[in-house]
C-alpha cells in the first residue's frame, strides 16, 4: 500500500498561490479577449458582406479543428520566432506569458464566437425589425436591442465556457509555464511526492469548477423562470 | 373485472385522489369525465400501476395492483392503453410498433406477431400505411393504430385516456368510430372523454370527478338527464353549450 | 524574413532506423487514430450505461451516475491523465502496480492515455445520453409499461434507439473533441502526432513545415469525420419524425 505524505503541501502553499495566480490572469484575459474577438467574429459570419462572413467563418472553422495543444506550441515555439525576425525582439526574451495569453485568447474566441452567433439568433427577428421601424440603423440595432438580449440569454453558455478554459488553462505545461498545475507538478517532482501534489491539484480544480458550474446552474434555472 | 377500494394519492401536500372507490363489470363502458386537474387521467392510471397510489386497493382480474409482489408488467400486458399523444414508437414501422411487443412480451413469433397486426390494422382502416412510420401518419390515423397495437396484445380491458383531445377537430370521429365498435363488441372499457356525444351512445356509467374525488357514479341517464351534484350540473351545462 | 522552405525535409531519412520524417509523422498518425478510435469505443459503451443510470428512478443509482459525471467534467484532462499515468500504478496493488511498471514505455503510455481519455469523454457522452433521454416525451415510456414492457425492456426497445438517434448530431462534436484532446497525451511521451510535430521541428529545423503538415493531418481527421458522421445522420433518420418536443 502506498505510503502517502501530505508534508510538502502546506510549505509550497504559497508558491502554488503564485501559480493560481497566472492561471487566472490567463483565464480572465482569454474570457474578456475572447468574447469580444468572438463577438466581433460573430457578427462578421453573420453580416452580409460575403469576404467578412468567409473570414469569420474559416477562422472559426480552423481553429476549432485543430487541439489546443497544438495551437498552444505554435504560439510558445512558432509565433516568438517570427515576431523576433520580422519586429527584431532579442532573441530568447520570455514571451511565454504573453504567448499564452494570445494562443488562448484567439483559440476560444472561435468558441465564444459560435456562442454568441447562436445567441444573436435566437433573439427573435421581429425584434430587429422593431429596431429599425424605431429609426434606428443596423450598427444601432445590434448594439442596443440584439447584442445586450443575446449576451444576457448567453451568459450561462459563457461562463461554462469559462470554466472550461479554466480548465485548459493547465495545458501551458508544455511549455513549462508555472501555473498552478505547473507549480504542482514542479513541487511534486522536486520533493518526490508527485502523488500527492498531483491529487492535491485535482481535488483543488474539482472545487473550483464544481462550485462554479453549480452556480452557473443556479444563476441559469433563475434564467428560466424570470 | 376492476375494482377499486378508497383509492387516494398525493404529490406531497397536494392531494389527487381521495377515497376514489368503484367497480367496472365485465363488458361496461364506463366514461370518465370532469374538469381539468380533477384526477380523472390519473385515476385511470393507478388502474395499471403508472402511477402509484399511497393508499386503498385496487384489483384488476383478480391481482392487486398496489401488492409490492405484483408483477407489473405482466398485469399492463392484460390491460390495453391509449395515450393522448398516441405515442406510437416512432423509430418502428406501422408494423413493428404492433408486433414488438407481442414477441418480447407475450412470447409470440414474429410471424404470429405481424398477422396478427395485419389483422388489426384491416379493421382500422389502415392496412395500406403497415410499412409507413408515425410520423407520416395523421393525427386520427396514428390514434387508430395506437388502439390497434393495444388490441393486438388481446387486452381483458381497455384504459383511454383522452383519446380525442389532440386531435383535430375533423379527426375526432374516426377515432370515435373506432371506440365504439369495440365497445359494441362488448369491450370492458374506461375512458376518460369530454366526448358526451360518445358517452350518451355507448356508456354504460359516467364518473363525474371534482378536485380529485368521484362525485358522481350512476348510469348515464341518470347523469346527463338528472346529475345530482351542483358541480356536475355546471360542467355539463358548459360542456353542452358550445 | 529569411527562412529557408524545404518541404522535402519530410523525404530525407530521419535521424533513426531506416525511416523518413514522413514515416514519422505517419507513424504519429495512426496512434492517434488507433488512440482516439478505441478510447471512444469505451466511452460510448460506459457514458451509455451511466447516462442511462442518470435517468432510473432510483435514487442511489441515479447519484451515483451523477458524481461520476461531475468528477471526470470538473478536473482538467490534462490533471486526470496525469493521475492515470504517475498516480493510478502507485495506488494500485503492488504487483499489478509493478507489472504496468514494467511493461515497455509506449504500453504505459497508450494504456493511460486510452484510459483516460475514455473516461474523459464518457462523462460527456453520458450527459448526451441523458438528455436525449430526457427529452422523449414522457408519455413514451409509460406507453412502453403500459403494454407490459419491463423497465429494461423500454430503455431496450423504446427510449434509447430513438434517444440515440437524436444524440448523433451532438455525439459528432464529442468524436471531434476525442481527436483532438488526444494531443494532450503528448505531455507524457506518447508518441502521437503533435508529439511527433514537436519532434520534428526539433530534428529537421524546419519548424513551420512540421508543423504546417500536423495541422493539416488535424484538419483532415476533421473533415473525414465530419462527412462520415453526416452519413450516419442521414442513415439513422427516421421517417417523418420532427425532432423532440
Amino acid at each position: 500500500m502506498y505510503d502517502f505524505d501530505w508534508s510538502s503541501i502546506p510549505n509550497a502553499l504559497p508558491f502554488l498561490w503564485d501559480g493560481m495566480k497566472i492561471s487566472i490572469q490567463i483565464t480572465a484575459t482569454a474570457v474578456v479577449v475572447g468574447i469580444l474577438w468572438g463577438t466581433l467574429l460573430a457578427l462578421m459570419r453573420l453580416s452580409p458582406i460575403k469576404p467578412l462572413s468567409w473570414f469569420a467563418a474559416g477562422y472559426v472553422n480552423l481553429f476549432r479543428a485543430v487541439p489546443l495543444v497544438m495551437v498552444l506550441l505554435w504560439f510558445f515555439l512558432i509565433v516568438p520566432h517570427l515576431l523576433e525576425s520580422i519586429f527584431g525582439f532579442p532573441r530568447g526574451s520570455d514571451m511565454r506569458m504573453g504567448s499564452a495569453m494570445a494562443g488562448f485568447a484567439l483559440f476560444e474566441a472561435a468558441y465564444y464566437s459560435e456562442i454568441m452567433r447562436a445567441g444573436i439568433q435566437s433573439v427573435p427577428k421581429g425584434q430587429m425589425a422593431a429596431a429599425s421601424a424605431l429609426g434606428m440603423n443596423y450598427g444601432q440595432s445590434m448594439r442596443l436591442i440584439i447584442l445586450p438580449q443575446a449576451f444576457r440569454n448567453m451568459v450561462p453558455l459563457l461562463l461554462t465556457q469559462g470554466i472550461i478554459l479554466f480548465q485548459d488553462t493547465s495545458l501551458v505545461y508544455v511549455s513549462a509555464l508555472a501555473d498552478f498545475f505547473g507549480a504542482a507538478y514542479k513541487v511534486g517532482d522536486r520533493d518526490g511526492r508527485l502523488v500527492e501534489l498531483l491529487l492535491f491539484a485535482g481535488a483543488v480544480y474539482f472545487v473550483i469548477c464544481f462550485t462554479a458550474s453549480r452556480i452557473v446552474r443556479r444563476y441559469q434555472q433563475k434564467l428560466k423562470i424570470a | 373485472m376492476i375494482t377499486m377500494n378508497k383509492v387516494s394519492k398525493h404529490y406531497g401536500a397536494f392531494q389527487v385522489l381521495t377515497d376514489c372507490s368503484t367497480q367496472v363489470h365485465k363488458g361496461e363502458v364506463i366514461v370518465v369525465c370532469g374538469p381539468s386537474g380533477s384526477g380523472k387521467s390519473t385515476l385511470i392510471k393507478v388502474v395499471n400501476g403508472l402511477e402509484p397510489f399511497q393508499s386503498g386497493e385496487i384489483i384488476v382480474n383478480g391481482v392487486s395492483v398496489g401488492d409490492p409482489k405484483t408483477n407489473l408488467s405482466k398485469l399492463r400486458s392484460t390491460v390495453g392503453m391509449v395515450f393522448q399523444n398516441f405515442e406510437l414508437f416512432p423509430h418502428m414501422s406501422i408494423i413493428d410498433n404492433l408486433a414488438i411487443a407481442q414477441v418480447k412480451v407475450l412470447g409470440r413469433t414474429q410471424e404470429v406477431a405481424r398477422d396478427k397486426g395485419f389483422k388489426l390494422l384491416d379493421r382500422v382502416g389502415l392496412r395500406a400505411q403497415a410499412e409507413k412510420y408515425p410520423g407520416q401518419l395523421s393525427g386520427g390515423q396514428q390514434q387508430r393504430v395506437a388502439i390497434a397495437r393495444a388490441l393486438a396484445m388481446d387486452p381483458i380491458c381497455m384504459l383511454f385516456d383522452e383519446p380525442t383531445s389532440a386531435l383535430d377537430p375533423e379527426m375526432v370521429n374516426e377515432v370515435l368510430d373506432v371506440m365504439t365498435e369495440l365497445a359494441r363488441e362488448g369491450m370492458t372499457m374506461m375512458c376518460v372523454t369530454h366526448e358526451m356525444g360518445f358517452a350518451k351512445r355507448v356508456a354504460s356509467r359516467v364518473i363525474f370527478m371534482d378536485q380529485g374525488r368521484i362525485v358522481e357514479d350512476d348510469s348515464k341517464e341518470a347523469f346527463f338527464e338528472n346529475p345530482r351534484s351542483e358541480r356536475a350540473q355546471q360542467f355539463l351545462a358548459k360542456i353542452l353549450h358550445h | 524574413m529569411g527562412y529557408n522552405w524545404n518541404w522535402g525535409v519530410f523525404l530525407q531519412p530521419a535521424a533513426s532506423g531506416g525511416d523518413t520524417y514522413l514515416g514519422w509523422m505517419f507513424h504519429g498518425f495512426k496512434t492517434t487514430i488507433a488512440l482516439s478510435l478505441s478510447a471512444w469505443l469505451i466511452a460510448l459503451a460506459v457514458g451509455a450505461v451511466v447516462g442511462v443510470l442518470r435517468t432510473v428512478p432510483n435514487k442511489w443509482l441515479s447519484g451515483l451516475a451523477t458524481a461520476y459525471v461531475e468528477i471526470f467534467r470538473n478536473i482538467p484532462l490534462l490533471v486526470q491523465l496525469f493521475l492515470w499515468y504517475f498516480v493510478m500504478p502507485e495506488l494500485l496493488p503492488e504487483s499489478l502496480g509493478n507489472a504496468f511498471k514494467q511493461s515497455n514505455p509506449f504500453m504505459q503510455q497508450f494504456l493511460s492515455s486510452m484510459i483516460c481519455l475514455a473516461l474523459f469523454t464518457s462523462a460527456r457522452v453520458a450527459e448526451q445520453v441523458r438528455s436525449g433521454i430526457n427529452s422523449l416525451p414522457r408519455g413514451q415510456k409509460n406507453a412502453a409499461l403500459a403494454m407490459g414492457f419491463t423497465l429494461p425492456q423500454t430503455y431496450r426497445y423504446v427510449l434509447l434507439p430513438m434517444a440515440v438517434r437524436l444524440i448523433v448530431p451532438p455525439l459528432t462534436s464529442e468524436f471531434l473533441n476525442i481527436f483532438k484532446n488526444s494531443a494532450v497525451c503528448s505531455t507524457i511521451g506518447l508518441l502521437e502526432l503533435a508529439a511527433q510535430g514537436r519532434q520534428l521541428v526539433d530534428y529537421t529545423a524546419q519548424p513551420y513545415e512540421s508543423f504546417i503538415a500536423v495541422t493539416l493531418a488535424y484538419l483532415v481527421i476533421n473533415v473525414v469525420v465530419m462527412f462520415s458522421m453526416r452519413w450516419l445522420e442521414s442513415r439513422t433518420r427516421v421517417p417523418g419524425y420532427i425532432g423532440g418536443k
